[in-house]
């Protein structure tokens, strides 16, 4: 609905810009065809010969554009050449100017902008996958954008800034990924990017403003309700706001988001060297652990990120003292709070030869370095965690070879990144937790070692594998059947009555006895979510898998699922007969394995 | 060893030798070529692509396309010459051997990639 106008748009600016180019050409080829044919010329038997219409414009279209042929069809008369004199050079003017406009109008920053505009939204139309709408390109907008892109998400891009959609073009994604810039404050520019389309599957707002987040945010649930919405935020304000706009929003504070993970770890080290596993950071494997010391731990700077650190650090049973160089609002009383700057006196008022950790956590990178190596001094052995605040900065945090590094963007990117491409990563992860709990911290080294042995290497692959295909969905709609002799593998396995398994799907095709490297994390089904399922598990048409295993995996399970002959080898051990006039002769002729084959046959 | 798969591999091979020994020789020499032989290539490649239907997977999709093509071009040349023996003046002319020798050629690409298709994927699977 919104096409219609922008497209005539750019029609319009350029009719307005070529509108006196084009009058004054035709006036002057008007005038000059004009005098050609009143001018009378002379044949080679000296009679006067009038220029026909045609003639006349053959003769201007060389001669006005400087190609000129030469006296055609016979030598001029030398008044004919007057004339000639004077259509060649007010011709030639008028095409300069003619020209010139173009030149001007390629230039002019409102038409380059509405071209701009038009090309997204016709490429935006062409989508026809789902995608996502990702406002803001800064730090986090740019570890978003990859991550989807890595995951072969089709991605549009909204930001302000005309630089970052430049980059936009310029890097090597695996995936579509189209930027517009534009403000994302305006809703049009939203539905440019595609926000009413039944495809569109999220908008994701992470603009530095939070004011502009709750805008974008709005604004998304209302004109399109089923799409999902996630925005970053570090404000109570704002969250207050958002929650009311219900349960399609989600709300990333990384502060907060951080603070959890951190107590998770404290309480079991494990978890740590899985996440960074699962979320594909280089070098993660399963056998790194880290293990944070409980006991006193030093925080520098207690904004947002401090109390939710301080918050999960007592919850962990760790004391904490605080150093800020802000004095607190006078309803807030700490124990521990030393008022000023992190130099070295207050760190050693504040404990840090004995404390166990340290966090470093303002958002002034050079002050958080200073910290680091203030409190390096004093006590070597520390454990460090450091808030990197610019991206940029990272080779120098690394150097200083930090037990942990935040980065708020990271954090919020990586969260914001399982949401949509690993939804049943979060039942995952708790319901790891609860049971590790139940079982004494064991539960969770258990699943690492078995991770580890099954998958192992680093950068696993993690997806979510829907046992309906998309087509299928789509019939499912307009009424047309469902399964039968349409649909995959598992499907039509399934109606022919066969009970498929999480084993079979799990098997290599090239020889049933091995396994690939895999290991299902989460079964969802009509009986709910069930983690870490038993190979015995049956697997039915609708049913969603988060899997995590190789890229060798990653593809052969995709083929399986798609090729009943491979299916029904890895469930049966035998190659069924393809074809009818083979599955015809083998089940009434010859072969024993009737049964079996007859329940292929759909 | 699967019995069906032997016969299936024998067909589709089949198909290709005798395409190929129909297609050797001079192009535009009649003595080189006979009618029994593209006969037997048209039988043949029939049956191939009789066995072909009823497959579901991709691969059984494309392994049937190739019949088609091998089909259509070896009917084709099947008609060229009955045209040239039967119903046009000039009879067997070097001209028309030339046209039925290279249809026979077109097939015999088809069945070269159909017979690719089916290494590969035995290979692929390794057992």
């Amino acid at each position: 609905m919104a096409k219609a106008p922008k497209s005539s748009r750019v029609n319009f600016i350029i009719l307005r810009y070529m509108r006196r180019p084009i009058l004054v050409l035709i006036t002057v080829y008007a005038t000059s065809m004009v005098g050609w044919i009143l001018i009378p010329g002379i044949d080679e038997n000296g009679n006067a010969v009038h220029q026909s219409f045609f003639h006349a414009f053959y003769f201007l279209t060389y001669t006005v554009t400087t190609t000129g042929f030469g006296e055609l069809p016979y030598p001029f008369t030398e008044a004919q050449r007057m004339w000639g004199i004077v259509s060649l050079y007010i011709g030639v003017i008028a095409w300069f100017y003619a020209l010139g406009s173009i030149v001007g109008l390629v230039q002019n920053a409102d038409f380059k902008r509405s071209l701009a505009e038009r090309q997204f939204a016709k490429r935006v139309t062409r989508i026809s996958d789902p995608f996502c709408i990702v406002c803001g390109f800064g730090n986090t907008g740019a570890l978003l954008v990859r991550g989807l892109s890595d995951a072969g998400m089709t991605v549009t891009v909204v930001d302000w800034k005309d630089e970052r959609i430049k980059t936009v073009s310029l890097r090597d994604y695996r995936s579509d990924v189209s930027g517009l810039c534009a403000d994302a404050r305006v809703p049009e520019h939203l539905i440019e990017a595609g926000l009413l389309k039944p495809n569109c599957k999220a908008v994701v707002a992470l603009t530095q403003n939070e004011e502009i987040n709750l805008k974008i945010s709005v604004t998304a649930r209302l004109l399109n309700p089923e799409v999902w919405v996630a925005t970053q935020s570090t404000s109570s304000i704002h969250e207050d706001t958002l929650a009311t706009l219900g349960d399609k929003v989600h709300i990333i504070d990384p502060f907060q988001t951080y603070a959890k993970y951190l107590g998770a770890v404290i309480a079991n080290p494990a978890i740590h060297s899985l996440n960074q596993w699962l979320a594909g950071t280089p070098d993660a494997t399963l056998d790194k652990v880290l293990r944070p010391p409980k006991g006193n731990w030093v925080l520098c700077g207690f904004g947002r990120m401090g109390h939710w650190l301080r918050e999960a650090l007592e919850a962990q049973g760790i004391t904490t003292s605080v150093v800020e160089p802000n004095p607190l609002p006078d309803d807030e009383d700490l124990p521990n709070l030393i008022v000023g700057r992190a130099s070295q006196d207050n760190l050693v008022k504040a404990g840090v030869r004995n404390a166990a950790g340290i966090v470093a956590g303002t958002n002034n990178d050079s002050d958080n370095l200073s910290i680091l190596l203030n409190a390096r001094a004093l006590n070597p052995d520390i454990f460090f965690v450091v808030r990197e605040n610019r991206y940029r900065n990272l080779v120098v945090f690394e150097a200083a070879k930090v037990d942990l590094i935040m980065m708020p963007g990271l954090v919020s990117a990586r969260r914001i990144l399982f949401l949509l491409i690993a939804p049943m990563m979060k039942t995952f992860f708790e319901t790891l937790r609860q049971r590790d709990t139940e079982q004494d911290g064991r539960f969770i080294d258990e699943v690492v070692d078995h991770l580890g042995s099954v998958v192992g290497g680093t950068q696993p692959r993690i997806w979510t594998l829907d046992t309906l295909d998309a087509d299928i969905h789509d019939h499912d709609r307009t009424g047309f059947q469902v399964g039968g002799k349409r649909g995959n593998a598992l499907q039509r396995l399934t109606d022919a009555g066969r009970k498929v398994t999480l084993e079979h799907l799990m098997g290599d095709p090239g020889d049933r006895s091995r396994r690939l490297a895999c290991v299902p994390l989460v079964i969802e089904s009509e009986c709910g979510a069930q983690v870490l399922p038993d190979l015995s598990t049956a697997v039915l048409p609708g049913d969603r898998l988060l899997l995590c295993g190789d890229a060798r995996a990653y593809n052969l399970i995709d083929a399986t699922m798609h090729n009943e002959y491979t299916l029904a080898y890895l469930m049966t051990g035998k190659d069924l007969p393809r074809g009818w006039f083979m599955r015809w002769l083998f089940t009434k002729r010859i072969f024993t394995n009737a049964s079996e084959i007859k329940t292929t046959e759909a | 060893m699967n019995l069906e798969k032997v016969i299936f591999g024998f067909f589709i091979v089949l198909a290709l030798t005798l395409n190929f020994g129909f297609f050797l020789g001079e192009i535009d020499n009649p003595d080189h070529h006979g009618i029994v032989e593209l006969f037997l290539v048209v039988v043949v490649n029939l049956i191939a692509t009789g066995l072909k239907l009823g497959d579901r997977s991709q691969m059984g999709a494309v392994l049937l396309a190739t019949s088609l093509c091998a089909d259509l071009q070896l009917i084709g040349a099947a008609v060229i010459w009955a045209i040239a023996a039967h119903v046009s003046d000039d009879g067997m002319t070097p001209q028309v051997m030339a046209s039925i020798v290279s249809l026979s050629g077109g097939a015999l690409i088809a069945n070269v990639i159909s017979v690719t298709m089916l290494v590969g994927e035995t290979l692929m699977l390794r057992r």
